[in-house]
């Protein structure tokens, strides 16, 4: 019997997702579990596995092409088995430039190695169909092109590429030049040669390269794909979750101490570190278990109390922000919350989380304890309800005893969602973390 | 009031002071011996024409054909004559050209007194001061010799003693295996010399591509040169009309070696007579005078280039940098960039290397393919009786950038130019392999090279994938 092969349901606010690759062709043959396309959301890349085994018969859905989740793109049939009339029309209506790399197997094949790509080969030029109709609509010679597909193939954002840098390679351009800005997509039509008779050279790139990343004044900066959700996502949150704020000073002796204890002993025994921030997540997961309406979703009249605890982690990076979660922060021992932020964070930084590790979090850290900030608020990270915010680690005096003694603090910020989680029951659950974490000992004993 | 006056006739100071008359300044070039320098004088070209006096030896003694050859040998006296000949039409020449451009050439020791302020000592004892608004300082530099060394300019010789000798020793111990050294044993061992090197590193060379060094130590050996790596001097001593080198050799303990003569050819120091820095509080990088990247030192106005700032102390490199501090004296720049500069060794073949070696180029983490091709496979090579050798790409795999260029063979000082000019113009190894060459020559073989970088050299056999 025939199966459907379909988007699969890429997390709760995802909608929609763009096909990158397909790792199969027509006519192959599949293992179910086995990986036959990649789909790509506005947060991460991920790959689907094969929901059966059998030939995979028919792509309805080229790479290159978003369409809604649970869309069927494939079909996988038994072997000798007909596809289903029903799925010989395109499930979708394709424009033909927006279809990436659909490479037949036949014309990567017959492509000759191209890497010298600008000599006019013999026979016709390798380009993909959209890449060819694209340039012809725009009066670009295909035979300039060095293109970056298999064998050399002109793939269709060779052209894009060629049409956002905006240079002809006989503008005076160093080749070094033009492939570094298609590499970095950099327009050429800005950028000063400094080269002989103003031809443009590398560094000249570079420079371009380096000033876009470093906004100044005056300049326009795109919004690019994670900065677009970042931005929809926050104002959404900030607009439909009336927020309310709280803090509080824990004193921070107690946890520093037991840190400094448990060290050496938890190196020997796991070979790595763990730091003030692994206990603070620990104890969060912990009080959670006491307050569990900070692990909730309002979901219309209803309000769901999530299953399981996944502490999330506000990830900076160089273009903006991701949350990745631990999972079941809660049940875990400490040397599995190390591992796991290690792992995640590593990989915040290279884009390669799974949709899940990103949409699993049911309540967020943000630690901002490097810099000089005391305290500050945050805006949930919908659609969850709690967000605890921590400021650096300072020294206060106090009195003890008639002296005047140091006391190292940090203020807790907690942001709730104010439609389901009252004023009562947020201070209520800060008060008791900042007890928690002021006596370590009886929080991590379970007793 | 000059708007330049250049101390140092070599070719980084003659190209300042053409460069700079050609830009409409009014220019005085200082010069205490003869123009050219080291290199016209006593480096470069003398050892060219030894080099190629040495060629048509070997090729006629290597021939298949001449008949006869055996009895055939070099009179070092005529060998010498013919060197002072070259090197004189030489400094002819470029005394005219300055006298076309009206540059002022004084003869004598030149010294800076202050910044824009120099004087120069005649041979007759008469001095004279000058105003200049800039300066360039371009005295390059004089042989290294380590201090329990003493050279008598007989046994115990620098290059600038054995440049001019019209003897040729019988056994020479040369004591350094950087490019001197190589050069020094490629012209004795092919005027028959019996030829010893002692290297105190760990190999020849160190500065260049490990293929390429290999490549040469196995020349050396199929020549029968003597090399002792890793070899720690200890006392070169004249002994009789013999020299005696003593030396701790890796592995051997110490040892001593006999020879007619011992070339000391341990690296070159920089020329600061006539600029204290002390005095002046100009400021120095070891024994280098310390510019920026306009050339400029710390003094306002003066300028060095060459030998005496350091880097491959190479005669083009001071070609480029004097060409770099006329141009920041006029208020523009530009820039010498060491990558883009060629290295060129003239040894029993030529080597010539532009670039990152492929050890440099793949610790730089970038992704890195290497093309080659040996002139074994040219047809020009061939028809040459020439074959030893070959060409090798480096370049960046994803933007094909070329990283690096080292050629070693006939011509191979010739050959990397173009590599320096697709370096320059920023061309990639795809259009070094794409430009047409003519057949059949050797530049093919740097084609091939380029093409092999993509798998595609026609002179080769198919690799196995």
């Amino acid at each position: 019997m025939a199966t459907e092969v379909v988007v699969p349901m890429l997390g709760i606010t995802v909608e929609r997702g763009k096909i990158v690759e397909w790792l199969k062709k027509e006519g192959d043959p599949v293992e179910k579990g086995e990986i036959i396309f990649i789909v790509e959301t506005e947060k991460v890349t991920t790959e689907v596995e094969s929901p059966a085994s059998g030939i995979l018969a028919k792509i309805m859905v080229p790479a290159g092409v978003e369409v809604p989740v649970l869309t069927p793109v494939a079909v996988i049939t038994e072997p000798g088995e007909e596809v289903p009339a029903r799925y010989l029309a395109p499930s979708v209506e394709v424009p033909p430039a927006e279809i990436e790399a659909p490479i037949g197997a036949e014309q990567i094949a017959a492509a000759a190695s191209l890497h010298m790509a600008s000599t006019p080969p013999e026979g016709p030029i390798k380009a993909v169909p959209a890449a060819r109709k694209l340039a012809r609509d725009k009066g670009l010679n295909l035979e300039t092109f060095s293109g970056t597909g298999p064998e050399g193939v002109i793939l269709l954002r060779d052209v894009e590429t060629r049409l956002k840098v905006g240079v002809e390679p006989s503008v005076k351009v160093s080749t070094l030049a033009r492939r570094l800005a298609e590499k970095e997509a950099v327009p050429l039509e800005g950028v000063a040669g400094t080269g002989i008779r103003g031809k443009i050279m590398r560094a000249d790139v570079e420079r371009a390269v380096e000033e876009a990343a470093a906004p100044r004044l005056g300049t326009v900066i795109p919004m690019d794909t994670m900065r677009q959700v970042i931005a929809r996502r926050m104002s959404e949150s900030a607009v439909t979750a009336p927020h309310i704020y709280f803090f509080t000073d824990v004193w921070m002796e107690p946890l520093l101490n037991l840190r400094e204890d448990i060290l050496p002993d938890f190196e020997r025994k796991y070979g790595t570190r763990f730091s003030i921030n692994d206990l603070i997540i620990k104890a969060v997961a912990l009080n959670i278990l006491d307050f569990p309406l900070l692990n909730a979703t309002a979901k219309g009249q209803e309000i769901h109390i999530l299953p399981d605890v996944n502490i999330g982690l506000a990830v900076a990076l160089a273009s903006g922000l991701i949350v990745p979660a631990i999972a079941h922060t809660d049940k875990i021992g400490l040397a599995e919350i190390v591992r796991q932020r290690t792992d995640l964070v590593q990989r915040a930084r290279i884009g390669k989380l799974s949709m899940d590790e990103i949409e699993r979090g049911t309540f967020t850290v943000s630690s901002l304890a490097q810099y000089d900030i005391t305290s500050f608020t945050a805006i949930l990270n919908p659609p969850q309800s709690g967000i605890l915010t921590i400021g650096k680690t300072r020294e206060e005096l106090i009195l003890v005893d008639g002296a005047v003694k140091g006391k190292k603090v940090v203020t807790f910020g907690l942001s709730v969602d104010h439609r389901i989680i009252d004023g009562a029951v947020a201070a209520d659950f800060l008060q008791n973390l900042k007890w928690k974490l002021e006596r370590p000992a009886f929080t991590f004993l379970n007793l | 009031m000059y708007d330049v006056a250049v101390i140092g006739g070599g070719p980084g100071g003659y190209v300042a002071a053409i460069r700079g008359a050609q830009q409409g300044l009014k220019v005085l070039l200082v010069e205490k011996d003869s123009l050219g320098g080291t290199c016209l004088n006593r480096g470069c070209i003398p050892t060219k024409c030894f080099f190629y006096d040495g060629k048509v030896l070997e090729a006629a003694k290597t021939s298949q054909v001449i008949t006869g050859a055996e009895t055939l040998s070099i009179d070092p006296s005529k060998m010498v004559a013919r060197k002072r000949q070259v090197v004189k039409s030489l400094v002819d020449g470029l005394e005219k050209i300055m006298e076309s451009y009206g540059i002022e050439v004084a003869q004598g020791f030149g010294e800076l007194i202050a910044p824009g302020h120099i004087r120069v000592r005649r041979a007759n004892g008469f001095s004279k001061e000058h105003q200049a608004r800039a300066v360039i300082l371009a005295m390059g530099s004089r042989p290294a010799v380590p201090g329990f060394i003493e050279v008598d300019g007989h046994y115990i010789q620098t290059t600038d003693e054995a440049l001019d000798s019209d003897d040729i020793p019988g056994r020479v111990i040369i004591v350094g295996g950087g490019v001197i050294g190589v050069e020094m044993t490629g012209i004795y061992r092919t005027l028959g010399s019996e030829v010893t090197v002692l290297e105190v590193l760990s190999d020849i060379l160190t500065t260049e591509d490990e293929e390429i060094r290999r490549a040469m130590r196995r020349l050396f050996d199929q020549r029968g040169v003597k090399t002792h790596l890793g070899a720690e001097l200890q006392e070169i001593a004249i002994r009789g009309d013999e020299v005696e080198v003593t030396f701790r050799d890796r592995g051997n303990g110490t040892q001593g070696l006999r020879a007619d003569r011992v070339l000391v050819a341990t690296g070159r120091a920089p020329v600061l007579d006539g600029v204290d820095p002390a005095k002046l509080g100009l400021i120095t990088d070891g024994p280098f005078v310390k510019t920026n990247e306009r050339l400029e030192t710390n003094l306002p106005g003066v300028y060095a280039i060459g030998d005496l700032i350091g880097g491959m102390m190479l005669a083009h490199k001071a070609s480029a940098e004097a060409e770099a501090a006329v141009a920041s004296i006029l208020g523009a720049s530009k820039e010498v960039k060491p990558e883009r500069i060629p290295r060129c060794i003239w040894g029993f073949t030529e080597i010539g290397a532009v670039g990152l070696t492929e050890e440099e180029a793949r610790a730089t983490g970038r992704p890195v393919k290497v093309g080659k091709f040996p002139f074994m496979n040219s047809a020009a090579a061939q028809a040459l009786g020439s074959v030893a050798g070959f060409a090798k790409i480096i370049g960046d795999t994803e933007t094909g950038e070329v990283l690096g260029f080292h050629i070693m063979g006939p011509h191979a000082t010739d050959l990397i130019g173009e590599s320096v000019l697709a370096m320059s113009t920023e061309s990639v190894v795809e259009e070094l392999a794409e430009a047409v060459r003519p057949h059949p020559t050797l530049s093919e073989t740097v084609m091939e090279a380029a093409m092999d970088w993509s798998g595609l050299a026609i002179d080769s056999p198919k690799k196995p994938s």
